[in-house]
Parts: C-alpha cells; structure tokens; sequence
C-alpha cells in the first residue's frame, strides 16, 4: 500500500487544479452566475439554475434497480435540496430502449433518460425522441469545461450535443488477487507479455487454471476485444472501427483476436473455453474472489470491484485478496489509453424542472453526491478525489483522469442493429474460422450503419 | 274484414321463419365471434404482413423496403440457425414427451399408486417456464459444488461437463429440460385416454395368446392415435412458439448455438429495434405453423376427438 499513494498523487493533483480553473464556468445549482452563452429561448441571459423554476416535478428514467437504484436516489434528493424541484424515479430493468420507444410514440415519455448504449442514443436523436441539450437553453459548449476532454463526445449525434455522460467505469482494469501473486512470487504485468508470463508462472506454482472468464455473457469478450484492440492500434484506430467507417476484415482485427486467443485457451481457464461459455460475468468473478476460488485473474471493468466485495465475498480485503492493474500494454501508440462504458442523459420533453435538472447533473454538487455511495466513477471534473469511499473506485477515476486518450465501450457504440458482437466472439474463441465470421460481421454491421441514416 | 290479417299472418309466418335461416339472422349470431376474430386474429395478421415490409426501425412504419427484411433474414446466420434448432425441438422434443408421456401412464396404470405418480409426474408443469429454466441452470452449473449433474458426474470421475457452454451439448439440455416440464402434461392426457379403451378388448387379446408387448403396441397404441396426435399437434404448436427456456438459460448463446425462431424474433425487436424484420420473423413463423394447424383442423373433420 505504500506506493499507492505516490501513483495517486499527480491524477489527483491534476484533477484539483483542473477543476479550481474550471470551477467558475460549472453552473452551480445555489445561485452564482450560470455559464457564459446567450443562446436561451428566453433571450439575453441565462438564469442562473437556482433561481429558475422551483417547485417542479420531472421523471427520471433508468435501467438501474437495487444497490445501483438507492445511490442514484441519493442524487435525486440531492437535486431537491438544491433546486427545489422534485424528480422522481422510474425503473425499468429489462427491454429498455423498447419500452422508451413506446413511451414515446405514445406520446407519455418521461422527462428525463438515462441511456445505456449510443446507438439507441443516435436512434432516438434522429427520430425526433430526444431534445438537443441547446433546446433546452443550455449552451453545449459552455459545458465542456466541466468534463476531461472527449467525455461530451459520445453524446453527439451529427455534431449536435445530445447526451452528457453522467457516470462511468474504467474499462481498462484487470482484476487479481494480491495474495495470490504474492504467494507465486510474481508481480503485477506490465505488457501483454509480462501477463503471459504471470499466468506461467501461477501455473508452475500449482494454480492449474489462473484466468478466470464469464463469457457466457457475451459483453465480457467484447471487453476483452477492445482493450486489445485498442492498446495496439491506438485511440483514433478504435475510434475509426467502431464507427460507419470500420472495416472489421481490416487485419488488425483479426491479430487483435488471434492476441486474445493466446491467452483465452484451454489450458488457462477453469473447464477450458466451453466450460467458460457457461460460466456468467458474476460466476467469473466468484471463480477468483469467492470462498471457494480457483483463478487468481479476471479481466473486466471496473464495477468488479462493487460487485466483487458486495455480494461474492464480504470478507475481501481491499490490496490483500483484491486490487486491479492497468490491461496489460503492447508498446503501441494505445498503451497511456483508457476505454470507459458510461450511461448518456437525455432530455425528452422541455418541461420545467428539466432544464435544471440536466445542468444540476453536470455539477460537482452531484458528482460528488454520486461518488461518494461508491457506486460510480464520475465524469464531472470537479468532483473531489476524496469524494470515491475507497482506494479501488479512487484509483479507477485517477486511471481514466490520467489517460491520454479516453475511448467510449465500443460495442455499445455500434448501431442497435448491428449483429450480435458478443455472440461473434463467442465464436472466435472456440476457433472457429476468424475470417468467414469477420466477413459476416463487417457485412451486417455496414448494413447496419447504413440503415441508420 | 276481420278475415283478412288472418289471412296475411300464414305468409308473415312463412317470411319470418325464412329469414331466420337467411343471411341477415346468420350474420347477427355471428357477428360477435366474427367482431373479436377480426380484431384479434385478422387484423393483426395483416398488420404483421403490413410491418413484414417496413424497415421499421424503433418501431416507426415509415419506409416501406419490400422484401429487403426477409432477404437479410436468409443472410442472418442466426437465423437460420434458429430455423434449425428448432426443428431439432420438434423432433426430439415432442417424441420424447409422448414416448415418456405414454410408458408413464401405461405403467402407473398398473400400480396403486397411480394417483402419486401423476401428481409427481404432473408437478413441472404446476412451475412457470423461467423458473424452470432457473432451476436447471443451476443443475446444469459447471461447478460441481452448485451443478448438481457435475457433482454427480464428478462421482464417477468425468468431467466437469460445460452442459450450456458447448455448442454441441446445449440443445440437448435445453430440450432436456422442455421433456421434464412437458411429460407429466402428455402423461394426463394419455392416461385419460388409456381409461378410454374397453377392457374387454384387452381381455380378448389376452385371451387370444398376445403378451403385453404386443398389446401395447397393436392394441393401445392404435386405439389411442388420436389423443396422440392431437397432442403432438399441442406439442408442436408449442415449441414453434417456444421462447423462455433459451431466453433464461442460454440468451441464445453460446455464440448463436441455442437460438430458437421466437428468440430470434425476440432479438430483432426488442434488442436491435429492427421491427420490420421482426415481423417478418413472425410471419415466418405463421408460416411454419400453418401446415400443423391444418392437420390439425383435417383431424378435426374427419372424426370426434377426446
């Protein structure tokens, strides 16, 4: 634990001092002057959030239930204390963009949307179901102070500001059990060979199996797919794929899977390939950190660490029997990157109360409301390093605050229509032909792309 | 004068029981079936033929594309697969319930405990699907110390055996786990039909020299053809509409491997909001379903069923 401090302190101080400059342009919810841009309906300049509407009542919807309900409720609160309008919660777990659509065809959709996936993001923009964030009389680029850059991108639909991300992970974290190396004697890999080394040398010290994986839930090999992918080709390469332009039988796509199938193999994970397409994303995570554990490693995003000490086992010891290090590098131009899965918030009706509740979102205030249940990494730069309530979620927002280039999950980027990723995965690693299955892909994601417009 | 309406009521009468059996009468009795068919059944057909040819994207029928949807389902491999797999459930499935349905009720029908049997027998179908599905995934869990099939197997030192992650097990447990929610369901509709066949033709057949394995087959089998294929036709229907246990056991995977036609269609709308290939999805289903319900209906004509 001693380094870990020394590793935090230049992030941290970054971020502070980012957002002491930044501070006077965040529109603060009691009071002080909103930020510059005259562009509001009402002419001239802008109200100040806290003296707008009050007394206004807006729904919020969300996929979110349980742990992840509670926290956002927190925030919820935190608005209604702040700007006297009331916003209320609506869940709704499963079948989400479906459900929206409906809503909003039938001309009831909530106020407020948090979405999960841009593509869906870009369907709503187009159709007319989502409001821009400047009808609202918020003017976007007044807003871009409050965030690291490129953190607005993913919300812009044909170069209009859309969405504002409201919270995030790390996607570029891999989780392990301290103990367990340290047992080995091995450290903490660097490059993607000093892992292959690792899992070698966990094999040689009796752990027959070290690399645990839920691909029965597809995404996590999405995951795995991208942060390869991403390390070797760099942020604008991944970029470029996973827009209309990609081109998946472009060769380093297939290199970036033949990398990962060198360490998705048989001989390192518990029950070889086919016993990991039956084990799920929570069953992985136990396969390392539960009470009866049989892998030392597991690759996935940061929310492991919630779920991780939560629910699979209380008794872990945050540094001890569960920490993370940065995906392993390859020397490329991606190796200082980060890749981050958020959720997007979006307007649907101009009601009062919505104004202000989309510029409340973008405030510390929130952040660090948000923050502080450990639920999420916040986006928002002013929000207070000290906020995260543990050295995990801390050490996940330095990483991303830290990075040179932060990149959106990218098969939450792809249009709604595209073909099932993850189940393409699921392919590749049981070695079927890469190259007939990327032609496939490529084929109905273009198509996909291309029915988009 | 008085005469005269008497006269006139014998023709009114006549008119009166005429239309009784005309049109006007026919079309008011049937008009309330007819009402609710044509809502329900008729109108949506059409209306799914109508979405069949839209792109449809997140559900807006603005653009009508022709034949594109069908054309890029045949490309979908998924699809197909789902096509496939489907018809791997309508084999095995469906034999499998009525050989297990039949040789449980011809079998508890010995016993004295017959009522036990079924009731034991009976009691998947009292569990919703999901729960179902549920339940054998954790039997079917790679881990012996949940999985009860591992542990079992890890008794006599096979495995683990990745029953929902390997391509070619998963179909097999999938409809392992239909055949257990479906037997009992086949097993009281056939015993019914069992206490249907006179004992005297039995007793003649005994009396005539032929051992039980040549009553089952030449006697009970024949004499219960009906019920038999009534509850295939059941059976059928039902699988082609089949959707919940890959949806919770598998979603589908792994890779496109437990995908079924209903999933499928599941997938397109709900997940990719492709609504127009959806609907053709469903049309193809209809499709399929057509050639079972005219069986089905020919049988129904041609003799009384149970």
């Amino acid at each position: 634990m001693a380094k870990f401090p020394r590793f935090l302190t230049l992030p941290i101080a970054a971020v502070m001092i980012v957002s002491a400059c930044g501070g006077g342009g965040t529109p603060a919810p009691a009071g002080g002057s909103t930020a510059p841009g005259g562009s509001t309906a009402a002419g001239g300049s802008q109200a100040p959030a806290g003296s707008g509407v009050t007394g206004a009542t807006i729904t919020v919807t969300s996929l979110w239930g349980g742990s992840e309900q509670d926290a956002f409720q927190k925030v919820l609160d935190e608005f209604n204390k702040a700007t006297g309008n009331t916003a209320t919660y609506q869940a709704q777990r499963t079948d989400y963009a479906t459900v929206l659509q409906s809503k909003i065809t039938s001309g009831s959709p909530p106020d407020v949307a948090i979405m999960p996936g841009l593509g869906f993001l870009r369907q709503f923009a187009r159709s007319g179901g989502i409001k821009k964030i400047s009808d609202l009389g918020i003017d976007p680029t007044s807003l871009e102070a409050n965030y690291p850059p490129g953190i607005l991108d993913p919300g812009k639909v044909d170069g209009q500001l859309y969405g504002l991300m409201v919270k995030f992970n790390s996607k570029s974290t891999f989780w392990y059990r301290p103990d367990k190396l340290t047992a080995a004697g091995a450290n903490t890999p660097k490059s993607w060979d000093d892992l292959k080394a690792l899992i070698t040398t966990l094999q040689s010290k009796g752990s027959a199996t070290p690399l645990a994986l839920g691909a029965k839930d597809s995404w996590t090999l999405t995951d795995w797919f991208e942060e390869i992918y991403l390390r070797q080709n760099g942020a604008d390469a991944y970029k470029k794929l996973f827009s209309a332009d990609g081109d998946w039988t472009d060769p380093t796509v297939s290199k970036a899977l033949d990398t990962m199938k060198e360490v998705l193999t048989d001989k390192n994970i518990p029950g070889g390939i086919t016993g990991a397409l039956g084990v799920a994303f929570t069953d992985g995570i136990a396969q390392v950190f539960g009470t009866t554990a049989k892998a030392d490693l597991y690759y996935e995003g940061g929310f492991v660490g919630g779920i991780a000490t939560g629910q699979t086992n209380t008794a872990l010891e945050i540094g001890k029997t569960i920490d993370w290090f940065g995906f392993p590098t390859f020397g490329g131009p991606g190796d200082t990157a980060a890749e981050i899965g958020g959720d997007e918030i979006a307007a649907l009706t101009t009601n009062p109360g919505v104004k202000e509740f989309i510029q409340f979102m973008t405030t510390a205030d929130s952040g660090n409301t948000w923050a502080k249940t450990g639920a999420i990494i916040s986006p928002v730069k002013a929000v207070d390093a000290s906020s995260y309530p543990n050295d995990l979620a801390k050490k996940e927002a330095a990483q991303v605050a830290g990075a040179s280039a932060v990149v959106y999950d990218g098969s939450d980027t792809l249009p709604a229509g595209a073909p099932d990723m993850g189940a393409m995965l699921q392919d590749v690693i049981q070695g079927k032909d890469t190259t007939a299955l990327l032609n496939t892909f490529n084929t109905g994601v273009k198509s996909a792309w291309a029915g988009e417009k | 004068m008085t005469a005269t309406p008497v006269m006139v009521s014998p023709p009114r009468g006549r008119r009166v029981r005429h239309e009784r059996t005309g049109w006007g009468t026919v079309l008011l009795f049937l008009a309330p079936a007819l009402i609710l068919v044509a809502i329900f059944l008729v109108y949506p057909v059409f209306s799914t033929l109508r979405m069949s040819i839209d792109r449809g994207l997140g559900g807006n029928f603005t653009r009508i594309v022709g034949l594109d949807n069908y054309i890029s389902l045949l490309q979908t491999p998924s699809f197909v697969g789902s096509i496939v797999n489907n018809v791997l459930w309508i084999v095995f499935y469906t034999t499998f319930v009525i050989l297990f349905g039949l040789g449980i009720a011809v079998v508890a029908m010995r016993v004295r405990y017959e009522a036990t049997i079924k009731a034991i027998v009976f009691l998947p179908m009292a569990i919703a699907a999901t729960a179902l599905g549920v339940i054998w995934a954790f039997v079917y869990a790679t881990d012996p110390n949940i999985g009860l099939l591992n542990a079992i197997l890890g008794i006599v030192r096979v495995g683990p055996v990745s029953w929902l992650g390997d391509p070619s097990y998963v179909n097999a447990a999938l409809i392992a786990v239909g055949i257990w929610g479906s037997t009992g369901f086949a097993t009281v509709i056939l015993s019914a039909a069992l206490k249907g066949i006179p004992t005297e033709v039995l007793e003649a057949a005994r009396t005539d020299g032929a051992n039980e394995f040549q009553i089952f087959w030449r006697i009970i089998v024949p004499m219960v053809s009906l019920p038999i294929s009534v509850l295939a036709v059941t059976l059928i229907v039902n699988v082609i509409k089949l959707f919940d246990i890959p949806y919770v056991m598998t979603g589908g995977g792994p890779g496109n491997a437990s995908r079924v036609i209903a999933f499928e269609m599941y997938k397109q709308d709900f997940s990719a909001g492709q609504f127009g290939k959806a609907a053709a999805v469903a049309v193809v289903m209809l499709i399929l379903l057509i050639p079972v319900m005219a069986f089905n209906v020919r049988r129904f004509r041609s003799s009384a069923v149970v």
